[in-house]
Formats: structure tokens, sequence, C-alpha cells
């Protein structure tokens, strides 16, 4: 029986259907929460996790580590094991300091990492941050909006989470305020674009259910 | 009272649904303008000269494929259109460089282009920032053979490519803040141009990186991917899929200016908000 339900969703059809009634019970939850919402969502982390692993295994450990180390004599890898291993004493509480080897190794090299990271990321982003409000084309000095803008910006809310000077006057009140609602903008921004970006995921399954699962013609 | 909220959400739910399909069936057609970050980076690969590479590195899941798969496949039709050499390569999720290469073969029949010649996949990549920085000073020690296991010498494509150096452009596709790593090991270390399709999530954050010059160009989501269909003179899957978007927009525009006048009369009239409710509940519980 197993075999004919893998034959029968190896075929074309049979695949789309699935991922369809899968998708449709996905969504039952937007009604309410429900037993099959339930069982197609732990059939999903399933599915995810088995897959997973399964490209780990024949993308990763097969090509890059066991092979080398069983077939090209690169017997040396040994030790990736053996380092990989201290992670598993976490478990056991008289020899837990062996996890803290390894855990040390990778937080120096994170460390290190971040060090230089910071530096070559952060960097000309603090430089491109000072711009000029005045520039001269053409021989003639004229104000730049966007730089003017860009640098209100800046300033204002760089002071709003500046908390040594008291936001309680009128001036710094002021400027403080400018700059929370700045902020407000950009939070607003960054929630139109994830706004879009949901939507966008929402149209692809969508388009799968339309025009993959029902065959409907998209306009041409 | 509980009851109308219940059903206010089913509606809105409803309504969106309705905002998305019925264009999506219906003909309609929308002006498209193509925005400078867009552009930058169309130009960035028209600048790619003949004797390096441009790497598409596709570090998405099939989850995000309505975003990060529409922007691979405008880049992959940009690089066949215009015959610049490609290595597809995934570093983030192990399943990019299949997807990547799915496209890359849809769309190699239409332009005549052929696997080992005119692109490569390099295949999946373990190690993130470590592996970046070694693979940015060596490719061929990190890369010796493409994802089916052909050594990587052999290909006519990787002809003079050795290092970061030998990269024209390299594109980030993501729905994740990997850029950051690229930008330090490979854009700090070796000057080798960025271009980044985020998910539409993870824009904003991008205009900084811009700014500095530490990316070339920017994919915005969906609406950059349908930019680029435009830059390319070839409206397809992307801008279709821009269209129920709009609505879509158009469709939360109103029910935000509807919530908040009825937020307003609902206050004037002294009804407790949602948030004062809210408040109550969690102080009783």
């Amino acid at each position: 029986m197993l075999h004919d339900l893998a034959v029968w969703l190896s075929h074309q059809d049979g695949v789309v259907w699935l991922g369809a009634v899968s998708t449709l019970a996905i969504y039952s939850i937007l009604y309410r929460e429900n037993p099959v919402f339930r069982f197609f969502e732990h059939i999903f982390v399933g599915v995810a996790t088995g897959y997973g692993v399964q490209l780990i295994v024949t993308q990763v450990l097969g090509p890059m580590w066991w092979e080398p180390m069983v077939r090209r004599g690169a017997w040396y890898w040994i030790f990736a094991l053996l380092a990989a291993s201290l992670f598993y004493f976490v478990y056991s509480r008289r020899l837990v300091w062996m996890s803290r080897l390894i855990i040390g190794v990778f937080m120096g090299l994170t460390a290190g990492n971040g060090l230089v990271g910071f530096v070559t990321l952060v960097g000309p982003q603090v430089a491109a941050s000072i711009k000029p409000v005045v520039v001269v084309s053409a021989g003639v000095p004229r104000p730049d909006v966007n730089h003017l803008l860009f640098m209100i910006t800046l300033i204002t809310v760089m002071f709003y989470f500046y908390f040594s000077i008291s936001h309680a006057g009128r001036r710094a009140g002021a400027v403080a305020r400018v700059g929370r609602w700045l902020v407000m903008v950009t939070f607003g921004s960054i929630f139109g674009l994830t706004v879009m970006g949901r939507m966008s995921l929402l149209i692809d399954r969508l388009s799968f259910l339309l025009f993959d699962w029902l065959h409907l013609r998209p306009p041409g | 009272m509980e009851r109308a909220r219940f059903w206010t959400r089913r509606v809105i739910w409803l309504l969106t649904a309705a905002a998305l399909i019925v264009p999506m069936l219906v003909r309609i057609r929308l002006p498209m303008f193509p925005s400078s970050p867009a552009r930058k980076l169309y130009r960035a690969v028209e600048a790619i000269p003949p004797d390096k590479i441009m790497v598409i590195s596709t570090s998405w899941e099939p989850g995000t494929y309505g975003e990060n798969g529409l922007q691979t496949e405008a880049l992959i039709r940009h690089a066949f259109e215009s015959n610049k050499r490609f290595a597809i390569f995934g570093w983030i999720y192990p399943p990019g460089p299949e997807l990547g290469q799915n496209i890359a073969e849809g769309l190699a029949k239409r332009y005549h282009k052929r696997y080992g010649v005119d692109w490569v996949n390099w295949g999946y990549r373990p190690g993130y920032a470590d592996m970046i920085r070694g693979w940015a000073k060596d490719i061929r020690a990190i890369v010796s053979t493409d994802a089916y296991g052909t050594p990587i010498g052999m290909l006519p494509v990787m002809k003079g490519v050795h290092t970061a150096d030998d990269i024209g452009l390299m594109v980030e596709i993501t729905p994740t803040d990997s850029i950051g790593t690229l930008v330090q090991f490979v854009y700090g270390v070796h000057r080798t141009p960025l271009g980044y399709a985020p998910t539409g999530v993870m824009a904003a954050e991008a205009y900084a990186l811009l700014d500095s010059g530490q990316v070339v160009g920017l994919l915005r989501g969906l609406v950059g991917a349908a930019e680029y269909e435009d830059l390319l003179r070839h409206r397809g899957e992307a801008y279709r899929r821009m269209i129920p978007q709009s609505f879509a927009h158009a469709l939360i525009i109103l029910l935000v200016i509807l919530g908040n006048v009825l937020y307003l009369l609902g206050r004037r009239q002294g009804e407790e908000t949602p948030t004062e409710v809210q408040g109550e509940q969690r102080a009783g519980d």
C-alpha cells in the first residue's frame, strides 16, 4: 500500500494535490484552531526536520567529511568528530568542563570575526553618515535637501537615544520628540515592507492553488 | 462584542483574499517605475568585465520562493541575456544551489546556454564566516568540485577564477542578514562589488549598506524582482504578482484608515479600546 502511495505521489498531479491539501489545511487556522491544522503542522515539522537531516548527510557530511576520510586517505578528519563530540558532554555534570573547551574555541572564533567585521561593516557606514549639507554644483554653492534631511534625522534620533541629558527641557524635549517621530516613521517603513513580504509569500501560495492545482489560466 | 471581533478578523482575511485573487484572474495592467537601487544593480551586472565571473549566492529556501526565487530568475535571465558567465553558490541553506540550478536549467534552453561553459553550480559549502574568509582567498581550495562532483578546474566557465578578486559581482539573494558577513570579508577585504536581493522584511536595513557603497545595488523583495524584469523588458511572473500585491496594499491602507476612524469614534462615545481591555485582562490574570 505504501508503494502504491509513493507511486501515486510521484505522479505530478499527486504531488500537486498533496501540496494543495497541505496548504489549505495550514490556512484553516485562519478560521480557528482545529485538529486538521495541528495534524498538518506536525507533519510539516517532521518533514522539514527530516529534509534538513537528509541534506546535511548527503551534501555536507558525506562528500565533505566521510568520503575524504574513508576513501581519499584524509584520516585527520577524524579529529573533527572528536572535537564535535565534546559538545555532548554538556549533558554530563561531571564532564561538563570538556564541552566548555569546544564552546570556548567557537566563542573565540566568533569574537575574532566580530572584531574584524565591526571595523569593515560599521566603519564605512559611520564615514558615509557625515554628509555636506551644502554642495557646490558648477561653482555655485546650494543646499542639498536630501543630505540636510539625513543629517536632521541622524542628529535628532541619536539625541533621542542619548540619556545623559534630560529630555524634559523645552529645546531638548523638542529635538528628542522629532527624533522619536522619525524613529516611528522608520518603524512604519519596516512594517510596510514586512506586509509586502508576507503578501508576496501569500500570492505565491495562491498562485500555486489557482494555476498549478485548479489549472485556471492566468490572464495574458 | 467578542463575537463581533471574531468575525471582523475573518471578514478582513476574506477581503484580503478577494483583493489578491481577483487581480490574479482578471487582466489588469499597472505602470512600473524601476527604482534607483534596482537600476544600480542592473548597471553593475552590465559592467562585469568578460574576464571576471558573477556569483549568484542562493541563500534561500523554498519558503521564500515567492520573493527570492523570482529575484534569482530575473538575475539569471540578465546574466544569460548579456552573456555573463556566473556561478550559483550556497553557504546559508543547503537547498539554495539546487533551487537556483532548477531556475538556470529552465532558462538555459531558451538562451541556448550550456552548463560548465556559461554557468556552474558550486553547490553548498558549510562553515559560514570562517568558510567565506577562506573561500575569498582561494576559491578552488573550498570549491574543489562542482555540485555534481566534477573537478572545478575541468570546467571552461572557471577559467581565470581563483580568488574573490576574480569575481566581477556577487549578488546575495536571501531572507537572512547574511550580507553582513560578505560585506565584512568579501567587500571589506577584497573590494569585490556586492549586490543584495533581500526579502521585503529585510529591505529597510539594506539602505545603510547602499548609502555607504558597501553594496552597489538592491532588489527589495518581490517589487525588486518586478522592477528588474521591467529593466530587462521582460515583464514576467514578478510583474504579474505585483498587481494583486498593489490591490492588497490599497485594501490595507483603507482598512488602517477605517480602523483609526472607528477607534476615534469609539473613544468619543466612551468605549473601551482593545488595548485597555487587554490591559485589564492581564491585570486580572
